[in-house]
């Protein structure tokens, strides 16, 4: 029991450090979930996204030895599946948020599939960069241990609330989210931009799974994801749609998740499966926290269906 | 809504989603044919095959009314599986009070614990929905793996049965509390009980002024509104129906099948009623068939994947790709001429 | 005012209409229709609804493509194939709803669509042009300012200013004074003319508001289905004129004969409402009246001052933050058991969207209040379609509700036959308090005619009614008393006799002054 010579504050590092770790795969599907729910959609089916990117990113880790490749082409694979979303909503009559259901049943269930023969051989893990050799502690070293692919999410987070205000794509996916008048009178292709929106969130969300598979937990197995993908969705409402608060929000429910696993580490063994909940439990409490019965929901996109 | 039109879409969806799939057998080397007869022997040739099929499709009945009686409310509820689950838990718990009792006071109280737990599961999320504006999609999702992290809770610890060392579950219920077969077929009562609630609920939803005033608030709340309907009651009243029905899924499971709580109870049958609710079009007598027809490649999975070495997860993506497949063909209700009487054509 | 430095740029282009005409599928919805504004022209397009004048705009605009016939800029064929080909040749389009991105600003709403807007938006430069912009425009709004927090009023003009921003010098406005004071409303034409006169400009006024098209046009096209029904110079034209041309040689049912009689005891009283909007801002302040039976109140005022929000909460679509509303001197919740006992029935703005279930049966609609009742539902539970589609029968024919049957879907029904049916619903059974929200908003005459004396009817029989209106003619022919509501509260009411459409009209702006 390493944990227990520090006691409660080994715990608080470790919460702190599993946060920091942890909170990559919310990061990037809730920033993904932002962009398509700026565009006027939602796509409830990112975990089923998240789960194929995992699994595409580590089976090509394993047969390239790249991880960094592993990362692309579970972006693109991310893009792909996330594409279908994007063209079954464009039909008419088509609810988004029960093709994002099927697409989670169908995500998850199609990687599984295409990933059964990768989850004996290990894959090359992505690398990590060390933070915290200023410190004499283990544990505040292990804490910060952290993957460029974290700090790429945070700058990522800047890069998106600033272009989402100065860039002209920012402009025309915030329009065609808010208003299809707006949109429609200014000649946008709305159906076109709701597409690239789903895409590129896919994209994220894709990336989001080989985080899983290549660093942390860094394995590839059935029970790799449990829910993440969704989660960031719930996350984005609370967020109010701004990719900074996205960041935010990511590292409190990367530091639920790690709560568990850092009581074990300390010695608490008594309700895992309980402590192991804790995420979903702040989930439901802070949707329920965000929600209003009367109002609209402040910040949501004007075309978005989730408020109500 | 026509039912005619409804039968020939999902018919085609049926048609284009096997046909994807022999093409991807296809390019594994096998021929497509060979699977589909695969199907039809694991589902409905021979008698052990259609009992195996209607097992599955008990089960698959009750969780579809999970969804397809909120969504007549104009609810997207998707939480079967965790309602399932809940009802599973509870019932073990009635089955091991009332220990002792004669079988049918038994049966029943632990049906009754069953359904009321997986209610009381789902009419929290409608409460959510109605008085906080908590989105009942994802809260249901959320409440699904809050079911299974407590079931898991449970039967490791408060709840676990230490005398089994094979598997991890629950007490067990007392065996003359176990629900056997029907008569003539070997399929348990689930499958009778299931019917018999699509069918009541058919009746309820078609037939009487609930069903209207439920249809008229799926159809425009604030028409609903305007007539001075009790939106919040309602609401409550389908989602506790719907979450009923998935408890008492799960009450049968743990009576008529396993006996117990365990990870057994978590084999997606909550995800497929999703597939079957959308199917039905919300009908609950449309379930009772399209059940029996998911139950069948739910029984046929295993055959197909020994006889060509696939994958577990075959049958969960040709359920993710009907599914997607079925909501895409929503597009074309209305557009297929031959099912609209000549009149109601608009410009 | 000076404007010149911007606008003095580019002359309007002359635009020439030729022979348009436009079939969807068996209905020519435009009929070999010209029509020819000269650089500079203030034209009026009038036509009751249906009579394709949005039709032919959307030809002129590329929005929609016309089956035969041309369109001539400065005499050359133009090719406008899309909203984006319009607005290149300098033709612009203010819609009649806001076509503003709510949750931005000002400035970000006028630099969308300018073109050679770069992939980064430079805003320090952008913004010093809009300034400069601003500077020479006859009326300013605040850069910084989001869109979600400006009055109609704003609204309007910001369309206004954005179509001129992006160089558009021949604007079509699309009855753009519909949701603003009459003050405002001469306020905005004023300035367009003014733009006009100077040869700045070319506009278009699709209206059906005579007045305006008297005080502001120089000539007038009308339209009557489809077909061009005379043109000609506003000044050598008599209202009367215009009026036979909008609408033919038809008889119109004549305003309902009004009986004096003095009003009975109060049957539906608010006090001290207040309302919130779906953002949380308070909608509607402290509002107290009341109507007796035998009366109309009417309330006029400017959309999006509250009414909706009101109307919503009398039925039940809406919780009120403080006060409550009586009925029958009760308390009512806006329950069906108080609805049916009371006799209270509502036709709401936007009937097919607050009162109808699209996926319904027109018999089904029609039942929305009695399918619990006998005979319709025996012992309150079992439904008896059959006697549901009789009952439908016999509305369908008493109202003059034209349809298929009454086992045809609601949706494919006219606009005014929903709103007939919705009418037919609501005056079916005793009513005794009826709340009727804009109950003619895009109808034609004729069915405005016919609703007009339902309710009038309905008000000699002793039922109070509650009218909430934009249409100021409608509350002034309509009303017994008349209310007007302005930032959520009653700010002036006086009696029919004394009513004054000036005096109204500036009450209805009361928060601007």
């Amino acid at each position: 029991m390493e944990g227990t010579e520090l006691g409660w504050w080994g715990v608080l590092i470790a919460v702190i450090g599993g946060a920091i770790r942890v909170s990559t795969p919310y990061l990037f599907v809730s920033l993904g979930e932002t962009l398509t729910e700026k565009s006027g959609r939602v796509n409830l089916g990112l975990e089923g996204v998240l789960v194929m990117g995992a699994m595409s990113g580590y089976a090509t880790a394993v047969l390239t030895g790249q991880p960094w490749l592993g990362v692309l082409v579970a972006g693109c694979a991310g893009a792909l599946l996330s594409l279908v979303h994007a063209l079954v909503c464009s039909l008419p009559r088509v609810n988004d948020i029960a093709v994002g259901i099927a697409l989670f049943i169908f995500g998850t269930g199609l990687a599984f599939f295409l990933g059964k023969p990768f989850i004996n051989p290990s894959a090359p893990r992505l690398p990590d960069l060390d933070l915290g050799w200023w410190s004499d502690s283990p544990h505040v070293q292990s804490a910060l241990q952290i993957s460029p692919l974290f700090l790429f999410g945070f700058a990522l987070a800047l890069f998106l609330a600033w272009a989402l205000k100065n860039m002209r794509w920012g402009l025309v996916l915030r329009t065609v989210g808010d208003s299809s008048e707006a949109a429609q009178a200014l000649g946008y292709n709305i159906t076109l931009v709701r597409i690239a929106g789903t895409v590129t969130g896919g994209f994220l969300a894709g990336v989001g799974g080989s985080y899983l598979s290549l660093y942390f937990p860094g394995t590839w197995n059935e029970g790799l994801s449990s829910g993440q993908g969704l989660m960031a969705v719930a996350l984005v409402i609370f967020a109010r749609w701004d990719p900074v608060r996205c960041f935010y929000a990511s590292l409190l429910f990367g530091g639920a998740t790690a709560l568990g696993p850092a009581l074990q580490s300390a010695g608490v063994t008594a309700n895992y499966y309980l402590y192991g909940a804790a995420p979903y439990f702040l989930t439901l409490a802070v949707l329920i926290y965000s929600a209003s019965p009367q109002r609209a929901l402040e910040g949501a996109p004007g075309e978005v269906s989730i408020s109500r | 809504m026509n039912s005619l039109e409804a039968v020939a879409i999902n018919a085609a969806a049926f048609v284009i989603t096997l046909a994807l799939f022999g093409v991807y057998v296809a390019t594994l080397g096998h021929n497509p044919l060979d699977v589909y007869y695969v199907l039809w022997l694991g589902s409905f040739a021979r008698q052990i095959s259609v009992e195996s099929t209607l097992t599955n499709a008990a089960p698959l009945m009750l969780t579809a009314l999970c969804t397809a009686i909120p969504a007549r409310a104009g609810l997207l509820v998707i939480g079967g599986e965790g309602a399932l689950v809940v009802g599973g838990v509870a019932t073990v718990l009635a089955g091991v009070l009332v220990a002792g009792a004669p079988f049918l006071l038994g049966v029943a109280v632990m049906s009754l614990a069953g359904a009321l737990a997986g209610g009381l599961w789902i009419a929290f999320a409608g409460a959510l929905r109605q008085y906080r504006g908590v989105n009942e999609t994802i809260s249901t999702l959320l409440l699904n793996y809050i079911a299974i992290a407590v079931m898991y809770h449970l039967i490791t610890g408060p709840m676990r049965d230490w005398e089994r060392v094979l598997k991890t579950s629950s007490w067990s219920i007392p065996d003359e509390l176990r629900v056997g077969a029907l008569p003539v077929i070997d399929v348990h009562w689930g499958l009778a009980a299931g019917v018999t609630v699509c069918l009541i609920l058919y009746v309820v939803m078609r037939r009487t002024t609930f069903g209207f005033g439920v249809d008229v608030l799926g159809g425009n709340p604030r028409a609903a509104q305007m007539a001075g309907l009790p939106i919040n009651r309602l609401v409550l009243i389908c989602c506790f129906m719907g979450g009923a029905a998935a408890g008492l899924a799960g009450a049968f499971e743990v009576t008529a099948v396993h006996g117990f709580a365990s990870e057994s109870l978590v084999v997606g049958f909550g995800y497929a009623g999703i597939l079957v609710a959308f199917l039905s079009r919300q009908n609950p007598a449309a379930i009772i068939f399209l059940a029996i027809i998911l139950g069948g490649v739910a029984a046929s999975g295993g055959l197909l994947q020994r006889r060509f070495d696939l994958p577990d997860a075959t049958t969960q993506v040709l359920q993710g790709l009907l599914f997607m497949i079925v909501l895409a063909s929503n597009a074309a209700y209305g557009r297929l001429n031959v099912f609209q009487p000549a009149a109601w054509r608009t410009a | 005012m000076n404007m010149v430095s911007q606008l003095a740029v580019e002359a309007p282009p002359s635009v020439s209409i030729n022979a348009l005409t436009k079939r969807f599928g068996a209905l020519t919805a435009l009929d070999d229709v010209s029509m020819e504004i000269q650089p500079g022209a203030f034209h009026a397009l009038l036509g009751e609804n249906g009579a394709g004048k949005s039709t032919l705009v959307k030809c002129l605009m590329g929005t929609y493509r016309a089956d035969a016939g041309q369109v001539l800029i400065d005499g050359r064929e133009a090719r406008v194939a899309s909203p984006r080909d319009a607005q290149r040749l300098g033709l612009g389009m203010v819609y009649q709803h806001f076509t503003l991105v709510p949750s931005m600003s000002v400035a970000e709403n006028l630099v969308q669509g300018e073109p050679g807007l770069g992939a980064v938006i430079d805003w320090p430069a952008r913004r010093e042009r809009l300034t400069a912009f601003m500077a020479d425009m006859p009326f300013r709004l605040e850069l910084d300012r989001q869109v979600s927090t400006l009055s109609a009023g704003e609204k309007q003009k910001l369309e206004i200013l954005k179509q001129l921003h992006l160089g558009s010098r021949f604007l079509v406005l699309d009855e753009p004074t519909s949701v603003l004071t009459p003050d405002e409303a001469d306020q905005i034409l004023g300035l367009m003319h003014q733009l006009t006169d100077a040869g700045q400009i070319s506009v278009v006024l699709i209206s059906h508001k005579l007045r305006e098209v008297e005080a502001y046009a120089d000539e007038v096209t009308v339209l009557r289905q489809g077909r061009l029904a005379g043109r000609g110079k506003v000044a050598s034209l008599s209202r009367a004129d215009m009026v036979r041309m909008m609408v033919g040689e038809d008889q119109l049912a004549a305003s309902a004969p009004r009986e004096a009689q003095s009003p009975g005891e109060p049957l539906l009283s608010v006090r001290g409402l207040s309302v919130e909007d779906d953002k949380g801002i308070p909608a509607v302040q402290d509002l107290t009246l009341d109507v007796r039976a035998g009366e109309i109140v009417g309330i006029a005022g400017v959309s999006g001052n509250g009414q909706t929000e009101f109307v919503e909460v009398l039925a039940g679509q809406r919780a009120e933050s403080a006060g409550h509303v009586e009925a029958g001197g009760r308390r009512y919740d806006k329950t069906r058991a108080e609805m049916r006992a009371l006799g209270i029935k509502l036709l709401p703005e936007a009937p097919l969207d607050n009162a109808c279930v699209r996926g319904m049966s027109v018999a089904e609609n029609l039942s929305l209040r009695s399918y619990d009742t006998e005979p319709m539902a025996r012992g309150g539970i079992w439904l008896n379609r059959a006697e549901m589609r009789k009952r439908a029968a016999g509305l369908i024919a008493r109202f003059h509700i034209k349809t298929q049957g009454p086992d045809a879907p609601i949706e494919t029904l006219s606009g005014g036959n929903v709103q007939r049916t919705v009418l037919a619903r609501e005056l079916s059974e005793r009513a005794r308090i009826l709340i009727v929200q804009n109950p003619c908003f895009g109808l034609d005459l004729k069915a405005v005619a016919e609703i007009r004396r339902q309710i009038v009817d309905a008000r000699n029989g002793g039922t109070a009614v509650l009218l909430i209106s934009e249409d100021l003619d409608e509350i002034l022919e309509l009303a017994d008393r008349i209310l007007v509501m302005s930032d959520g509260r009653i700010v002036y009411e006086t009696p029919r006799a004394e009513a004054d459409l000036q005096e109204i009209g500036h009450h209805m702006a009361h928060h601007e002054v």
